[in-house]
């Protein structure tokens, strides 16, 4: 079902996928598209199954049944699969940075695929400005506090400009100010990017303030599609749930 | 104490004097030594890393014969391969015995597992999502695994100081593989012996003092490199 | 340079010296190429030579060995290790020549086939030495065999090499034509090693022991120990040359272990062993006797 219900062909396409661990199937998922520049939300408690999904998506987990397109063409995590998770990029729920400066980390995913230094130089350095950053870049990264650290984690996947752009739970345990403004540059650092957005979250807020689509998991089975606040109602993380994450005074009596 | 003393003194007087045998003794332990270091991290630290990464059955049972290995005697590794060495041996068409290479050869045998035993601790204490990050950055296999051996440097760099140090100091294998031939397989550690057993025990002491300084001048560099970037 | 290429550089960098591994010799330090003679070089230049830890230690090969190189253009390979191992190394086919100081079980060698040529080389003899007091009262012994009883009785410290050397065999001779069998009993102590280790042992610990007069000559300074008998009958300590039989291994240098041979008993080097060790003992450590017979040494 696509997005405009026009025929185009889905950026990336799971059909029939099943996820087994040990003897219990942990994620089955009969059908999900990604459609170009949209930011997919996939909401869920904890244990849903949303870190498989997006591994499976990342090319980094083969289902045990099933097959995943991009760009319509088939794909394989167990064979050749780093052409194509080159034109992805996927930022964990930790930083995950290497024991370098940040400008290394950022310019990591560069220098696997080659980039020139000039080319490499002019990049990293305009999404550590971007990211508001570009003081650090000779800091080790193990000195970075946790919201430096996120920071230097998305730009090392947006440096690489990838064609799907895959955030799992990228603002969990960050304090409410470093959150909130890092809510508010993302869809602006997306856009710049001109990227397409799956973002794995558990919370709602984060839902409703950046995805365009929303898709909601339970026990490894998807229950809702559709808008975000369909979705959130459908999966009981409503309105009254959202909003009880922020201080609202003007509900208190 | 006076023996002591007087091995202080003669250990510098050799070095200053550049005493021509002492020097080839020295350079030939460093040769030897150093090869048989380098050919065990460049075997030793991919087969770590495989064994921490690769599941297969019978898997932890190789892992607990190569921590075994850890402890081979230097001895017992210098007789089974002059045995293996010997003209009426299998490899005796070879014609290694009582050549630097078959020391080198011994030494790999008490390295690599030394190497490849901490190579596989290091590796596996990395964060398994760091893993899946390196991967989803791209990488190919290659990549992949000079990424994590990257972020494993300080333990790695720690098990090249452990193999080193295990060969450079042993005189078992080295002994029985070489024969101690003057001018042809005699290093630091099978001259101090002969220099005992006839009795100079100042000059044992001296050479004895020159291989520790040697030891610690290779780590030295190592540990630098190790500790790069970090607080002194 | 970028964090971690440093490292890598350095492997790569200590991976390098392989190729300095894979030379199998090295050329002696401070001697003039072995092949100077202007003669032409032998085809298969190696000799290996076993021989034993006492002949090492009393310094004579670091003087035969670059004369031998530069007079025949070989390479000499000497291993020094205990007689039993040298004679076993021999019967292996693992050594060209053997040089050796244990007469009886030289001949069971030779009589099970294993050598083609027994040459004599040199002789001298062994001492009974001891701690300075003398608590066993060797000295007053006029025999070597009352000496060993004196021993026994006083249950005084023993120091064997237990080692199947010449030596050890020669003390084993001792102690049976004295009729006493001293193995086993707590004064009798069998270390298991090489004449000079013996020799430290003994000094330490005040033991007797017995001793060529080769090692006791480059030894005697450095240790607590005296000389209370020496010479004698049944004290004779032949050397000889051993060529191993070429029938075992197509392997063996036969024309090398000839040269070495042949060299070892040629009238200059007998005069070269002749006067080793005067200059640093005050005496030589070897009679030269080649071409003398066992028989007319052995009273």
């Amino acid at each position: 079902m696509s997005a405009t219900g026009q025929e185009a062909t889905p950026l990336l396409a799971l059909r029939g996928v099943r996820v087994r661990r040990g003897s219990q199937v942990v994620l089955e998922v009969p059908a999900l598209d990604v459609w170009p520049r949209e930011v997919l939300g996939i909401v869920g408690p904890n244990g849903a199954g949303k870190s498989t999904l997006l591994q499976v998506m990342a090319l980094l987990l083969a289902p045990e049944a099933g097959e995943v397109r991009f760009r319509g063409a088939v794909v394989d995590a167990r064979h050749n699969p780093v052409p194509v998770r080159r034109r992805l990029a996927v930022v964990f729920q930790e930083p995950l940075l290497f024991d370098t400066t940040v400008f290394e980390n950022v310019a990591s995913g560069l220098r696997l695929r080659g980039v020139a230094r000039e080319a490499l130089r002019t990049r990293v350095m305009a999404w550590l400005a971007r990211l508001g950053i570009a003081q650090l870049a000779e800091r080790p990264a193990r000195t970075l506090s946790l919201g430096e650290a996120r920071r230097t984690s998305l730009a090392r996947a947006l440096v690489l400009e990838p064609e799907l752009l895959l955030l799992d739970e990228p603002f969990s345990a960050l304090d409410y100010p470093t959150r909130q403004a890092l809510l508010s540059e993302l869809p602006g650092l997306l856009a710049a990017a001109r990227t397409t957005t799956v973002l794995v979250t558990h919370d709602p807020l984060e839902a409703r303030a950046l995805a365009t689509r929303a898709v909601a998991l339970q026990a490894g089975r998807i229950v809702a599609t559709g808008p975000v606040d369909t979705v959130l109602a459908a999966a009981g993380l409503g309105p009254l749930a959202g909003a009880v994450s922020l201080p609202a005074p003007a509900e208190r009596c | 104490m006076d023996v002591l003393v007087a091995a202080v003194v003669q250990a510098v007087r050799l070095l200053l004097s550049g005493d021509a045998e002492v020097w080839q003794v020295t350079l030939l332990s460093l040769r030897v030594s150093l090869a048989a270091t380098a050919i065990s991290l460049l075997a030793g630290v991919p087969l770590g890393a495989w064994l921490a990464l690769a599941r297969f059955p019978g898997r932890r049972l190789l892992l607990a014969a190569v921590h075994t290995g850890m402890g081979m005697p230097p001895v017992v590794a210098g007789l089974v391969l002059t045995v293996l060495l010997w003209r009426t041996g299998p490899l005796g068409s070879l014609g290694l015995l009582y050549t630097p290479t078959a020391i080198v050869l011994a030494q790999v045998v008490l390295a690599l597992p030394i190497v490849t035993g901490l190579s596989a601790a290091a590796i596996q204490q990395l964060n398994p999502l760091l893993r899946l990050q390196i991967l989803a950055l791209g990488a190919t296999r290659t990549q992949y695994l000079w990424l994590l051996a990257r972020e494993a440097r300080l333990p790695l760099l720690a098990a090249a100081m452990a193999g080193f140090g295990a060969v450079i100091s042993e005189v078992g294998a080295a002994m029985m593989v070489g024969g101690n031939i003057q001018g042809q397989t005699r290093v630091l550690t099978t001259a101090i012996v002969l220099e005992t057993s006839k009795g100079n025990f100042d000059l044992a002491l001296a050479l004895g003092l020159l291989l520790l300084a040697l030891v610690y001048a290779v780590n030295l560099g190592l540990t630098w490199v190790q500790q790069r970037g970090r607080p002194l | 340079m970028k964090r971690g290429h440093l490292e890598a550089w350095l492997i790569a960098g200590l991976a390098l010296l392989l190729s300095g591994c894979t030379a199998t010799a090295v050329t002696p330090v401070g001697e003039a190429s072995p092949r100077s003679t202007g003669g032409e070089t032998p085809s298969r230049p190696a000799v290996l030579l076993a021989t034993t830890t006492s002949v090492q230690d009393s310094g004579l090969l670091d003087v035969l060995v670059p004369q031998f190189e530069r007079a025949t253009g070989y390479t000499l390979k000497p291993i020094a290790v205990g007689t039993g191992q040298a004679l076993a190394l021999g019967a292996r086919g693992e050594a060209d020549v053997v040089l050796a100081h244990a007469p009886e079980a030289e001949r069971a060698w030779m009589a099970e086939g294993h050598g083609t040529a027994r040459l004599l080389v040199m002789y001298n003899d062994f001492l009974l030495v001891g701690p300075p007091d003398d608590p066993a009262g060797v000295r007053a012994a006029a025999t070597a065999t009352e000496a060993l009883q004196r021993i026994a009785a006083a249950r005084a410290l023993w120091v064997s090499r237990g080692d199947q050397s010449g030596t050890h065999q020669l003390e084993l001779q001792l102690w049976q034509a004295a009729g006493l069998a001293p193995a086993g009993q707590p004064w009798y102590q069998e270390v298991g090693q090489g004449m000079g280790q013996t020799l430290n042992i003994a000094s330490e610990k005040g033991g007797y022991t017995l001793v060529d007069r080769g090692t006791w000559l480059a030894r005697r300074s450095s240790l607590a120990l005296v000389a209370l008998r020496e010479g004698g009958p049944g004290l004779r300590n032949l050397y000889h040359v051993l060529l191993v039989n070429p029938a075992k291994s197509p392997q063996i240098n036969a024309a090398g272990a000839a040269a070495f041979a042949q060299w070892l008993v040629s009238p200059e080097t007998q005069a070269l062993i002749g006067a080793y060790g005067q200059d640093r003992f005050g005496e030589p450590l070897f009679v030269p006797a080649a071409g003398r017979s066992e028989a007319e040494l052995a009273e």
